[in-house]
């Protein structure tokens, strides 16, 4: 034994840095971080006083270090589906407990920080958002190092840098552009299928949308057959019902009505407006899938207004973000254009959302339709509650809280280069599943995102990047409205579907370095629910998503 | 002048103007001889020896018979949606018989727009909005750019200080960005896009008008006026103004030209004249996607923006030319 020393020395060094790896993180942190990591000593829970507050969210515990407990006031059979959802990200609880807070609310909103297979390296406004392959992922990891989400919102200028190799895949594709796609041997034509819905909304607390038989008037004056074939491309329909009917239960109960001028305007006379009446028609310049060509489609609603039922009405383009807060929050005094693609397969993402008891965006909400929702939305077997969404569809077409108009058919466009390059029917694409054959992967969308912490955001062109960074409980599938695991391996509810246990992913670690655990799910969904939490910092202040698909925010101060 | 023979005394506004031009009359000069070289006709004389002033003028009379004829012209309504009443679709490109387009389909020699409606009509129409923007706000504009402008230069001192220290403000931002800024706060619309134009093209009129009436009134005639008995009142808008007219005649005809441009820079923007207008700036912006799949829909109208723009400045350079004394013969 000569060399039992070096043997000795061997295993010392051997065992030395086994020691080492131990104290250290098993992930390099690849995001600076200013604060403490804070390990998993004692669960947190977040518990709303009583269920009187009318949402659905009860109480969400730590039970142990990878199990959560969501308890729900009322049975929510969509809750795994709602759950895979952009804004419901898991962040790390340290990070809150640092940013949201004023004087951190820049950072908050600018540079988040989750467990998705990229990391924010920067973000150059008015230019670029650059993402890192995080190479400490749990999952599949990105095949190449960088990922870019670049912006334009002319739909030929994308196509022209698609064209032009400066960027690798493009979203919203005008529809004049469809056939140059396919046609171009360079490019590969994605059809997106996102369900969705464009409609003609009024504000019932406006005059004279007050008016249920104005509203019932112009729901019969407009021709959508004709706005479909000259304005949205092939595969788009007219929408019968406000939900697609992909959707289950979408499209129970009554056809919309039928184009009816003459009986349009004897309607309109009844009400008192023989001769019309001046308004506006508000909208936004922003493409998307149910509204390919906003300005266009804009001026047709002016046109048929005027010819079919003697109404004036003005057309005024807004900005985006002001647009979207003004007509969610009721405050439009005219008819605006908006729509809805779907977050999750299910009914409820298109009813409940639009027509719950909390949403002001088509004025006083009508409890003929809430009513009938929330009771249907507490049934898991589809087939039980169809006749619940028979009553509320057919409530919605006899109050017109609005004209549904079309399902609009939509596409994304790569290069033909890229592998895999695919648009998910829910969610943006999966980018660490694309492979580019080179270093960088740049992605093109409509504008740039609002802010970067989706909590608090229903942006579409924020949802994006952020999916890239933070992750949920749950994740759409690539090709269909499926979950899949992502955080936690599994949930499993209760009889009723009034309990529902998770377990956490283990092992999986933040981009900061910092260690995933049940107090993390904890304290982000407390700061999105909880309006009392001092972590309920977000862009808007509105919370959309938590307080649509959950009822209502709990402890909200009146 | 009591010592000019009473046989030839002319009256004493002609006797004025044959100064300014240049032309004191000589005591034997006959009345005909001195209306023959007034400064009208010299001027007049002057214009149509400029090739260019001819083709502007040629070039904007035309587009003034268009945009009064329009109606004759224009096959259809500007804002007739042809859906359902002819066989044609969303941006159709142009069909002229005469050169092979088939004779079952309609004719349409720009072609249709994105709303489906007759590119060629929306462009003739269009002919009247974009004149009228120019006459409209560079009449504004020299309205109250020539009072202010000649008040401080008669005036001078304080008013005329505190007048011209405004229009530097004015004119210390960018034109396009100040009317932004205007429209933003009056609303989108022609209406408030014209005022907007017109507020930030005063300064430009009253700099012009100043400088003239800072030369005229020094002039010996304007003295004879004070002479004479004449009122402040008299002096400056019945000697003075007149003289000082020939510039900003070239400025104004100039100035319309990038009226227009601004207008339809306006529009272009959405914040000028709103649809179903069928102005010139904002076909171009509601169509602006389609440069590749559709040119026609934003050729056309550029096309008759960059003609009437031309027109103006042809017609002014051959204005200045023709008036400007340093560019005498």
């Amino acid at each position: 034994m000569k060399h039992k020393p070096l043997f000795i020395f061997v295993s010392l060094l051997v065992l030395a840095s086994m020691v080492l790896a131990a104290c250290k993180p098993a992930v390099k942190p690849v995001v600076e971080r200013a604060y403490e990591e804070i390990a998993y000593s004692e669960p947190l829970a977040l518990e709303a006083p009583s269920c009187d507050y009318g949402g659905k969210i009860k109480s969400i515990k730590a039970l142990d270090e990878f199990t959560v407990e969501f308890s729900m006031c009322k049975p929510d059979p969509a809750f795994l589906a709602k759950a895979a959802f952009t804004p419901f990200g898991i962040y790390p609880r340290e990070w809150l407990e640092s940013y949201a807070n004023t004087e951190g609310k820049e950072t908050l909103l600018s540079h988040p920080v989750g467990t998705g297979p990229f990391y924010l390296e920067s973000w150059n406004r008015g230019d670029s958002v650059v993402f890192k392959r995080f190479d400490g992922y749990y999952g599949d990891k990105s095949p190449y190092e960088t990922l870019i989400f670049k912006w334009a919102t002319e739909g030929a200028a994308r196509l022209l840098e698609l064209q032009a190799g400066t960027v690798d895949q493009i979203t919203n594709l005008s529809p004049d552009d469809f056939d140059t796609v396919k046609g171009d041997a360079n490019l590969t034509f994605l059809p997106v299928a996102n369900p969705n819905i464009l409609y003609l909304a009024m504000t019932n607390t406006f005059a004279p949308f007050d008016n249920l038989k104005v509203r019932q008037a112009i729901a019969m004056g407009i021709d959508r057959q004709r706005i479909v074939d000259n304005f949205y491309p092939e595969g788009s329909e007219v929408a019968s019902h406000f939900t697609p009917c992909s959707i289950p239960n979408g499209c129970q109960g009554e056809s919309w009505y039928e184009f009816d001028p003459e009986g349009a305007k004897a309607l309109l006379a009844e009400a008192g407006f023989p001769d019309g009446f001046e308004t506006a028609i508000y909208y936004r310049d922003v493409f998307r899938g149910y509204l390919p060509e906003p300005g266009l489609v804009a001026v047709e609603f002016q046109t048929q207004l005027r010819d079919n039922l003697g109404i004036e009405a003005e057309v005024v383009v807004m900005e985006s973000g002001e647009f979207i807060d003004e007509s969610t929050n009721g405050r439009l005094d005219g008819f605006y254009l908006l729509g809805w693609g779907a977050d999750y397969p299910h009914v409820t993402n298109f009813l409940d959302f639009h027509f719950g008891a909390t949403n002001p965006q088509f004025g006083d909400p009508f409890p003929e339709i809430y009513e009938v929702l929330e009771e249907a939305s507490q049934i898991g077997d589809a087939e039980q509650a169809g006749a619940l969404y028979v009553q509320a569809n057919n409530a919605i077409k006899e109050l017109v809280p609005m004209v549904p108009i079309a399902h609009g058919a939509s596409a994304s466009a790569a290069l033909a280069t890229i592998e895999n390059a695919h648009f998910r029917p829910f969610g943006a694409p999966l980018f660490n599943l694309v492979d580019p054959g080179k270093d960088t992967f740049v992605f093109m969308q409509n504008a740039e995102p609002i802010s970067l912490y989706c909590a608090d955001e229903t942006d579409g062109e924020s949802l994006a990047p952020c999916q890239q960074v933070n992750e949920g409980l749950f994740e759409y599938a690539f090709d269909s409205g499926d979950v899949e695991p992502r955080l936690a391996t599994g949930c499993t509810a209760n009889a009723d579907s009034t309990v529902w246990t998770c377990t956490l992913r283990e092992g999986v670690y933040f981009h900061d370095g910092t260690k995933f655990d049940a107090n993390d799910v904890v304290v982000s969904w407390t700061a999105g629910i909880d309006a009392s939490s001092p972590y309920h910092i977000g862009n808007t202040g509105s919370w959309e998503y938590y307080s649509y698909l959950w009822d209502g925010l709990m402890n909200v101060q009146e | 002048m009591t010592n000019m023979p009473a046989e030839k005394s002319l009256d004493m506004d002609q006797y004025m103007d044959g100064v300014v031009a240049g032309k004191v009359p000589e005591p034997n000069t006959t009345e005909k001889d001195y209306r023959s070289n007034s400064l009208a006709r010299l001027t007049m004389r002057r214009i149509f020896r400029q090739r260019n002033a001819i083709v502007g003028g040629i070039m904007l009379g035309l587009l003034i018979l268009v945009a009064i004829f329009a109606p004759l012209i224009a096959p259809y309504d500007p804002e007739e949606v042809l859906i359902g009443k002819e066989e044609v679709s969303k941006r159709d490109s142009p069909c002229i018989h005469l050169l092979g387009c088939p004779e079952d389909q309609p004719q349409h020699i720009l072609g249709i727009d994105g709303n489906v409606r007759d590119v060629f009509s929306r462009v003739i129409y269009g002919t009247r909005v974009s004149l009228f923007i120019g006459f409209t706000t560079v009449g504004f504009a020299i309205i109250v750019g020539t009072l202010l402008g000649a008040v401080g230069g008669f005036l001078g001192g304080w008013v005329d200080n505190i007048i011209m220290r405004f229009m530097d403000v004015l004119l210390a931002f960018p034109s396009l960005l100040l009317a932004i800024a205007i429209v933003s706060v009056l609303g989108r619309g022609l209406q408030n896009a014209l005022l907007a134009i017109a507020i930030v093209t005063i300064p430009v009129y009253a700099r012009v008008v100043r400088a003239s009436v800072l030369s005229v009134k020094e002039q010996e005639f304007v003295s004879a006026s004070r002479a004479l008995g004449g009122g402040q009142f008299h002096i400056l808008f019945l000697r003075i103004l007149p003289n000082a007219i020939p510039p900003l005649i070239v400025q104004g005809t100039l100035g319309i030209a990038t009226a227009i441009l601004e207008a339809a820079a306006l529009s272009f923007l959405g914040l000028g004249a709103q649809p179903p207008t069928p102005e010139w700036g904002t076909m171009l912006g509601s169509e602006r996607n389609q440069v590749f799949t559709a040119p026609h829909l934003v050729f056309f109208p550029g096309l008759a923006i960059m003609i009437t723009v031309l027109s103006f400045n042809l017609l002014g350079d051959g204005l200045r030319d023709a008036i400007d004394p340093r560019l005498k013969q």
